[in-house]
């Protein structure tokens, strides 16, 4: 398994496991609408947005910190990979914006909450794709050059 | 369309059984697209052709070759 292929499965893994612990910490502390009146329900998606990023940081520098980690086989398959993560961050913004049309609209105004939820899930997803189209990317190549 | 062949598992054994790993060192590149290029799944770039063929030695020509299909 290449390197940037072993780092993919793993910033999928981990970022699968965060996506089912945020979706399990709303859940248990009242949903969404909670998340206002909850200071430590925004702390810890806080920490969550914070340490997401970070990771990824820390995935990447330990992917291109030695030369022959990466070369231009893995460089094509990023460049392919990020025709998905732009995809499923389009998917996952008209998502959001049909679900939230049709629940709020006759209320005209959506809650504050939503605002980081869209923020967090776009960024989630877009992490997830890349990590995802890397690893379809190997597959692909794999099998037809 | 044609279809590039390389010789680089010959070469590889004609240079003293040069290891995946050490082709890859020399030429700049990871194992893996070494096994994909002796697998012929994989078309180098020009320039990764060159380190390759520098790495064993020899003219470009004697490790990659382009076939009429």
């Amino acid at each position: 398994m290449a390197p940037l292929q072993k780092r993919a499965l793993y910033s999928f893994v981990i970022g699968l496991v965060l996506t089912i612990a945020l979706v399990a910490v709303l859940v248990t502390r009242g949903s969404v609408t909670a998340y206002e009146s909850d200071l430590s329900l925004r702390l810890i998606m806080y920490a969550v947005l914070i340490g997401v990023p970070l990771v990824y940081l820390v995935l990447v520098y330990l992917t291109f910190r030695k030369p022959t980690q990466i070369d231009e086989r893995d460089r094509i398959i990023i460049e392919r990979s990020s025709r998905a993560q732009w995809l499923a961050v389009i998917f996952t913004l008209v998502a959001w914006t049909i679900a939230l049309t049709e629940i709020y609209s006759d209320q005209g105004q959506v809650p504050i909450a939503f605002l980081n939820l869209i923020l967090w899930s776009t960024l989630i997803i877009s992490a997830l794709a890349q990590s995802l189209g890397i690893l379809v990317g190997y597959w692909e190549m794999n099998r037809n050059g | 369309m044609g279809r590039i062949k390389n010789q680089i598992r010959r070469l590889r054994f004609d240079h003293g059984e040069m290891t995946q790993e050490e082709l890859a060192n020399r030429a700049g590149c990871t194992r893996q697209t070494i096994i994909a290029l002796e697998q012929n799944r994989y078309v180098p770039s020009i320039e990764l052709a060159f380190r390759i063929a520098r790495a064993f030695g020899v003219p470009l020509e004697e490790v990659f070759q382009y076939e009429d299909s």
